[in-house]
């Protein structure tokens, strides 16, 4: 046995002695654990904010099962007008249909919250392009970023990387096989979907699916399970994937 | 004894004409007298008549006697016998360098002057008025009977400004004999035309045919150059004698060989150039060279190799962080460090611990294993910092490798730790080997709390302290730190062992640093800073409070010199004999100026010999002075150590070089040129030493006679025209004329 193997055996000795208290630590309530991430949601005036209310406990579950983020199994719901927005780096803004235009403090809470670090993620539950919820989102964020366009994520994002080395979008269905995002600087702060994903991600009380996945099925759920994970990864991690430490690794399996 | 000599003015040509004119006179003299006398009587009157003419004509040309005496001088001759150290160089190719016995350039010279039972030196001393000079960078008189003390050392030869103030120092009519090899180093490379006062016979010593070396000229270095950053380096390598032969090059840092290059010589003389390069891995002055292994029959050693230093600074402080998982205050802090250009960040977000199940094969993870050993047993050297953010080791690695963590810092690194629910006591790091370096105490039953509101108050260290101060005006500061949103949770920890510079508002230490040999700590009690950054920008605050602290924490861990508390000024290069003087700065914990500090500053020589140093206040506060005169070339390390009330401020190091300006060993080969141009422009000659035998001098001794005799002629002069008695001579010649003719009944 040489020095390394030892080392290693040692280390994984080690690793087996800590996963106790982890285990016990992931059944706790949240009130009793250090919450690394709350899911905050966005309420708006007009239209549909909630169009899947049982979607992000499924989706939390999911990322506390997978991954090391300590997050808030519930989501929370905010205003852009409320004083504790910014407890909240990561927003989601999900709905159906048109809503009324944000008013000029709340572009500019937007504005300052996506500049400085903030995160938003976007899902059209309707899936019409140009239409509904759609349309309202690319007016307000014209209004937020005049200028600055929705932009196709490349394949190579580090949003699709984060965790997951994704080639497939997914969602309740494929309206768009691409992600857009808005760019500011060399991060995304905005991160558009348009295949409703929080529809995949809603689960009953018994445990059940609320909405098919077509036309992919359950695979096309898990694609949007990670895509969850991933975008919560990229908002707490940004371009860290691109670091060049990664890139060799990532680039080696993904030739595979 | 007298001579007779005829000075008069008047010219012959005009005597000749005179004497012409006389005959005829006499003639008609004789005719005229012959038809009134007989034959005996007008010859005898004739006769008479043609003594007085003859009398009168003869001191027409000025006779004169001529008195003279001839006096010997001793000549003034200086004897120049160059001592730098080219002249330690084999005189020629029979006697290489490193050879015992080897006959140097200036044994050759004693050995001319000195040998045989008549030595030249003495013969000179006898017949002139003799002075012996050595020189190199100075002329310095020697008695003729020293020849055997001289030693070939000067560092310099300054050539052709010597030969000139010998000249011009020297008397009347002196000589100079120059002994040298001609090699030249002084600040005048050429005579121009200039001439000299004195001729200077000038003995070229060395050979030139034959002449074999190998060297490395004209080498130019970076005198400092960036961690990471390839640097270049370049060099000239000359050859004479070794047409044919194929040499290694290595270039060396200390005794580690970087690289070799093969040098195919193809002519003679040869010359290349040469581009090296090197990436510098650690910080720090690094020693490196280039040589060339001595060939056989090579006759100068001495100039095979150069050594030089780089000083390797960072150009980015490079800082490791490790982060138990993705969380806000990691994002936060990257952004910090990402958009700062000085900092270079390598960091490892755990994104999977080892109790979360993945539903896809490895390769569709973009995780990375984290390469454990290549950290901590190879690169962790290569890092200014390392930062545990949240962070335990305990499901990933083995304690022992916490050990060389101690050590990084130990040897100067830096250590940060971020609170959270893995950090310290939580962490495991009581049990640890950071348990010593932290600033912090850990007694294993600290515990993460989430709790608050948690306002961070500055101590009276942190009033002062650069981390903290992200306003100049102390009172904005405060204000500022008053106004950052307050944060949520907390890391308990038993008690702070550095200095406390942020409390929380139950008087809890939130933010530690302190020193671990040579290492700096820093323990932040808290996964929330990110708090003042992001809900400062939600309160219409400024984010660059957070920013600015953590750009600050990470210079002053990593010791960037405007955050050292010693602080040694540069030293520029120095020669031998030349006093140093060594400045530093020091500072109390606080920065401000520390005024009593006491002070050990200690230079190390390139032989590794210790000298300590006294200091004295300079007239800037908190600065110090002392001075070192060096004795030799090399590389000189100093060392400074501060301390105010019995309390360690810090140290630093430092180095500089001591080297002569002039090269001298460079370039062996002999200048028989130089000599030659020296000997026209003063008159006088060139000639080798191999050329030089008992008769020699004789020659020079003859050639100067030619410039400038030795001898002084006095001369007395007495005109015979100018006394009485020509006149009575010619009075009584003409009286027994009158008396004849009287006789012979003429008048």
């Amino acid at each position: 046995m040489n020095r390394r193997k030892f080392i290693q055996l040692c280390s994984q000795a080690c690793i087996g002695a800590a996963l106790s208290p982890g285990l016990a630590n992931a059944a706790e309530p949240d009130d009793k654990r250090r919450l690394q991430f709350m899911f905050a949601q966005i309420k708006y005036r007009g239209g549909d904010w909630n169009p899947h209310p049982l979607s992000v406990t499924p989706l939390m579950e999911e990322l506390m099962a997978r991954t090391s983020v300590e997050a808030a199994s519930a989501r929370r719901e905010v205003t852009l007008a409320d004083n504790d927005l910014f407890n909240y780096p990561f927003l989601y803004l999900a709905g159906r249909y048109e809503f009324e235009p944000f008013t000029a403090d709340e572009i500019e809470t937007l504005r300052r919250f996506l500049t400085y670090g903030g995160f938003l993620l976007i899902d059209d539950a309707l899936g019409q392009q140009g239409y509904g919820f759609d349309k309202s989102v690319r007016r307000e964020m014209q209004r937020i970023f005049p200028g600055n366009e929705f932009k196709r994520l490349p394949p190579g994002h580090a949003a699709l990387r984060s965790y997951y080395l994704l080639r497939r979008i997914g969602g309740v269905r494929i309206v768009n096989p691409n992600l857009e995002g808005i760019n500011v600087g060399t991060a995304t702060p905005v991160i558009y979907c348009q295949n409703d994903l929080g529809g995949a991600w809603e689960r009953d009380q018994v445990g059940k699916w609320i909405n098919t996945c077509t036309p992919g099925g359950e695979p096309q759920r898990k694609d949007a399970f990670h895509l969850g994970i991933n975008v919560i990864l990229y908002a707490m991690t940004e371009n860290y994937k691109e670091d060049l430490i990664h890139v060799p690794f990532i680039r080696k399996r993904l030739t595979r | 004894m007298s001579d007779l000599h005829l000075i008069g003015a008047l010219p012959l040509w005009g005597v000749a004409v005179i004497a012409l004119a006389v005959l005829a006179l006499l003639v008609q003299h004789f005719i005229r007298l012959r038809q009134r006398l007989g034959l005996g009587q007008t010859a005898i009157l004739t006769a008479l008549r043609a003594c007085v003419y003859g009398a009168l004509i003869f001191f027409l040309l000025g006779p004169a006697l001529i008195d003279k005496r001839v006096t010997k001088l001793r000549r003034p001759l200086t004897l120049l016998i160059d001592t730098s150290q080219s002249m330690s160089f084999p005189a020629n190719a029979k006697s290489i360098s490193g050879d015992k016995g080897a006959k140097s350039r200036l044994d050759l010279v004693k050995e001319k002057l000195e040998a045989g039972s008549q030595p030249l030196i003495q013969r000179l001393s006898r017949n002139y008025d003799l002075r012996v000079i050595r020189f190199g960078t100075g002329l310095e008189p020697i008695a003729p009977g020293s020849l055997d003390r001289l030693r070939a050392a000067d560092p310099g030869t300054r050539l052709m400004e010597l030969v000139q103030r010998a000249a011009r120092d020297g008397a009347a009519r002196s000589g100079i004999v120059l002994f040298s090899d001609g090699i030249a180093n002084g600040e005048i490379k050429s005579l121009n035309g200039t001439a000299l006062a004195a001729p200077v016979f000038a003995v070229g010593v060395g050979d030139t045919e034959g002449f074999t070396d190998l060297r490395i000229a004209r080498l130019g270095a970076p005198e400092f150059a960036f961690r990471g950053r390839e640097f270049k380096i370049e060099l000239t390598v000359q050859a004479y004698g070794l047409k044919g032969k194929s040499v290694p090059l290595l270039f060396n840092r200390g005794k580690n060989l970087i690289s070799t290059r093969s040098i195919a010589i193809d002519a003679d003389p040869f010359e290349q150039k040469i581009t090296l390069s090197f990436t510098p891995k650690d910080l720090g002055t690094h020693v490196f060279s280039v040589s060339l292994p001595a060939q056989p029959g090579e006759q100068i050693a001495q100039n095979n190799q150069k050594e030089f230093k780089v000083d390797v600074r960072r150009d980015k402080i490079r800082v490791l962080t490790l982060s138990g998982s993705p969380a806000w205050n990691y994002r936060f802090l990257r952004m910090a460090m990402k958009q700062d250009p000085l900092i270079e960040l390598v960091s490892f977000v755990f994104l999977r611990t080892p109790t979360d199940t993945v539903d896809v094969p490895e390769n569709q993870l973009s995780l990375i294993p984290f390469p454990i050993d290549d950290i901590f047993l190879e690169e962790l050297k290569n890092f200014d910092l390392v930062l545990f953010d949240d962070f335990s080791y305990r499901a990933y690695f083995n304690p022992v490798y916490l050990e060389r963590v101690r050590d990084f810092v130990r040897d100067g690194g830096g250590l940060a730790m971020f609170g959270g629910a893995r950090a310290f006591d939580s962490g495991g790091y009581g049990d640890s080997a950071l348990r010593e370096v932290l600033p912090v105490e850990l007694d294993g039953k600290g515990s993460y709390q989430a709790r608050g509101p948690l306002q961070a108050a500055l101590t009276a260290a942190g009033r002062k302290h650069p981390i903290t101060r992200l306003l100049p005006d102390p009172k904005s500061n405060e204000e500022t730190w008053a106004k950052l949103p307050p944060l949520t949770g907390m890391n308990q920890v038993h008690a702070v062992r550095g200095e406390t510079l942020l409390t929380a508002n139950d008087g809890a230490p939130l933010l530690a640093i302190g020193r671990y040999g040579k290492g700096r700590t820093l323990a932040l009690m808290s996964d929330d800073a990110w708090r003042w950054n992001f809900i400062a920008v939600g309160n219409r605050e400024t984010p660059q409070n957070h920013l600015k602290l953590i750009r600050q924490a990470v210079r002053w861990l990593a010791q960037e010199p405007a955050f050292e508390q010693v602080q040694l000024y540069p030293i520029p290069t120095a020669q031998p004999a030349e006093k140093v003087a060594i400045k530093l700065k020091v500072l109390n914990d606080d920065f401000t100026p520390a005024r009593q500090a006491s002070i050990q500053l200690r230079v190390i020589s390139p032989e590794g010999e210790p000298t300590l140093i006294s200091t004295s206040p300079d007239g800037e506060e908190g600065e110090y002075s002392g001075d070192f005169t060096p004795t030799r070339e090399g590389t000189y390390q100093v060392e400074a150590e501060a301390s105010a009330g019995g309390k360690a401020l810090g140290r630093n190091k430092s180095s500089f070089s001591v080297a002569f300006s002039y090269g001298e060993t460079d370039d062996g080969l002999p200048r028989p040129d130089l000599l030659k141009q020296i000997a026209e422009a003063s008159k006088g000659e060139y000639l080798s030493i191999d050329d030089w035998n008992d008769k020699t001098f004789d020659k020079i001794a003859a050639r100067l006679e030619t410039i400038a005799p030795s001898e002084i002629v006095e001369q007395r002069q007495t005109r015979l025209w100018s006394n009485l008695w020509p006149f009575g001579v010619i009075l009584i010649l003409l009286s027994a004329e009158w008396w004849m003719r009287r006789k012979w009944g003429l008048i």
